[in-house]
């Protein structure tokens, strides 16, 4: 049952990917696509849009929302917290804090995409230490951690803003609303090993992310080492997040949301709902972003932008409406 | 097999010793009841002794094997240990819950369900008599039926003993009953048992021997015949005890002496 599910949201994932490769800003008809795509080597403009500028669109689309769907999930499971989005370690804040001040100083903008990798790797890792209590991690030292220096390092945006000229500060902007505009094969190729770490530490937590369901208590009565476990989580997490800031700017929503459908379609066990979390940011991703093109086409409506109009009143229609349930952990 | 022994140990809370020099020898399929006063170290002990902490001095061995130097996974396969404190987990069925406990019987990354897991976890529930509850949600049982879903967890497990922290603290008589009874089958059936208990009768009428905490050591451990010993009791508590016969076994009740704080005179004396 849950397998067939699980295979049709594949489905759904797929087709949302093709209908972003059917759809964008300058219309072209679906058989020309589909000519395309088949004839890569064939020349003329509509093989160029389409393998050079809508092919690693929508492949971005799709890895961002499944990198933010995973760590969103891994983070909520290990904290045990429903709340929890992936940019809780403070890897967005502190990508835009740099990013911004980069922006400001007039560094050359190849660079900007990977200094906002180190730059939210670094923030991350500051994080963590500094929610370090033993050899594990305390949860709401990381809470508090993240949330502090997120704070701190939103500072150094608004200050860059302000000290800005109007150039400057719209790409900023873009950068901070989420896009996927201009991105291309290169940050794919560099982001991919980081991507593939993440993804594989996230597989590996999957065991003792189901027992932490139990409370951090029982999983170390069954055997759980708490503490690897939390490395390897918190790793797998910002690594994802990470690499997905740094390809996509800040999409917020997917990481928070994406989550809890999962759980609601397909229970608490990770073996299921942590497939079915990355399925879903993808679909969600690349159908966002196929609307934030076409919408009011030529002009872009911002990722991150789309995604709120769309997910915040659906996510309070499933939880808060009359009959609804509200609860959020669980099924 | 599942010999437990204590050696030695010291058991110190933030630099402050509360046991010293503690030795203890539990035999294989005994069930074992640790009774004291209240924050003489009981549920620490009952840590150390799960490999949760190393000791700050002494030995913790089961056959032999030193607890305090395996790791997590290792130890969770000889020892089983449940807390007073388990939350109900959201979204889990039982069967689910006892599943958990196979966690110990394979590698920490292993996403796989074999037949031998599911079948240890349907023979745990059925044990503890939930075998017909097993697809229900965890958090629809009964505080009875939920202590008893977590000990399948730890049948689970497959260690070789189980340890319980205040296992009837939020249970009423029926339902405590059923727990201690169900304890000492499993002691029976060869798996070592300590649990600690507040209350002295019960720890009389279910337990092989009672280890009885007081005075920063173990004031006594034998049968409980013996333990019940209203002299010895007062020295742990600091109050006044009555023994009587029931059925021609022993029970004790706690009486109020003379309008003086509980522990104090008797502790300071001793």
């Amino acid at each position: 049952m849950h397998f067939v599910r699980l295979a049709g949201l594949g489905c759904v994932a797929l087709g949302a990917l093709a209908l972003g490769l059917f759809v964008g800003g300058s219309a072209i008809a679906p058989g020309d696509v589909t000519w395309a795509l088949l004839h890569p080597h064939g020349g003329g403009d509509v093989v160029t849009i389409v393998w050079a500028l809508r092919l690693p669109r929508v492949a971005i689309a799709g890895i961002v929302g499944a990198a933010l769907a995973t760590a969103g999930f891994l983070l909520q499971g290990m904290l045990r917290n429903p709340l929890v989005d992936p940019f809780l370690t403070g890897v967005s804040a502190g990508a835009a804090a740099a990013i911004s001040v980069a922006i400001a100083l007039g560094v050359a903008s190849a660079f900007v995409p990977a200094l906002g990798f180190l730059a939210g790797l670094g923030t991350a890792l500051l994080v963590a230490g500094l929610a370090r209590r033993g050899s594990g991690i305390d949860v709401e030292r990381l809470i508090l951690a993240g949330v502090s220096l997120s704070a701190l390092f939103s500072s150094f945006v608004a200050l860059a803003l302000t000290r800005l000229s109007q150039g400057g500060a719209e790409e900023i902007l873009a950068w901070l609303a989420g896009s996927l505009a201009g991105r291309g094969w290169n940050e794919v190729a560099w982001t991919s090993p980081y991507l593939v770490a993440g993804f594989a530490c996230a597989l590996l937590a999957v065991p003792s992310l189901n027992v932490l369901r139990l409370g951090p208590n029982v999983a170390r009565t069954v055997g759980v080492d708490l503490a690897r476990a939390q490395w390897v989580l918190l790793v797998a997490a910002t690594l994802l997040t990470a690499a997905a800031v740094s390809l996509s700017g800040i999409v917020g929503f997917v990481g928070l949301i994406v989550p809890h459908l999962a759980r609601r379609l397909f229970g608490t066990d990770a073996r299921w709902a942590l497939p079915a979390s990355a399925l879903l940011g993808i679909a969600l991703l690349a159908i966002a972003d196929a609307l934030s093109r076409t919408l009011f086409a030529p002009q872009e409506i911002p990722l991150g932008v789309l995604l709120a109009f769309i997910g915040v009143p659906s996510f309070l229609y499933l939880y808060l409406r009359p009959r609804g349930t509200s609860r959020l952990w669980g099924t | 097999m599942g010999h437990l022994t204590l050696r030695g140990v010291r058991i110190a809370v933030a630099g402050r010793a509360l046991l010293e020099e503690f030795s203890l020898d539990i035999l294989p399929g005994e069930f074992v009841a640790v009774v004291g006063p209240n924050g003489i170290g009981k549920t620490t002990l009952l840590r150390a002794v799960a490999g949760f902490e190393q000791p700050a001095a002494g030995v913790v061995a089961l056959d032999g094997i030193e607890l305090g130097k395996l790791t997590p996974h290792r130890r969770a396969q000889l020892v089983a240990a449940l807390g007073a404190d388990a939350e109900a987990p959201n979204g889990m069925t039982v069967r689910e819950v006892a599943l958990s406990g196979r966690f110990a019987q394979r590698a920490w990354w292993d996403w796989t369900r074999g037949d031998d897991d599911v079948q240890a976890a349907d023979a745990a529930l059925a044990r503890v008599d939930l075998g017909d509850k097993a697809d229900r949600a965890f958090d629809t049982l009964s505080s009875g039926e939920r202590q008893r879903a977590w000990i399948a967890l730890a049948l689970a497990q497959g260690a070789r003993a189980l340890l319980l922290d205040e296992p009837t603290s939020h249970l009423d008589a029926h339902y405590a009953l059923d727990v201690l009874t169900l304890l000492r089958g499993i002691a029976r059936e060869g798996t070592t048992v300590v649990a600690v208990l507040h209350d002295l009768n019960e720890a009389a009428a279910f337990a092989d021997r009672i280890a009885l905490l007081g005075d920063g050591r173990l004031l006594l451990y034998d049968a409980p015949d013996a333990a019940l010993d209203p002299d010895v009791l007062r020295r742990a508590y600091g109050v006044e005890f009555a023994r009587v016969l029931v059925d021609g076994e022993p029970r004790v009740f706690a009486r109020s002496t003379s309008g003086r704080p509980f522990g104090t005179a008797a502790r300071n004396a001793s």
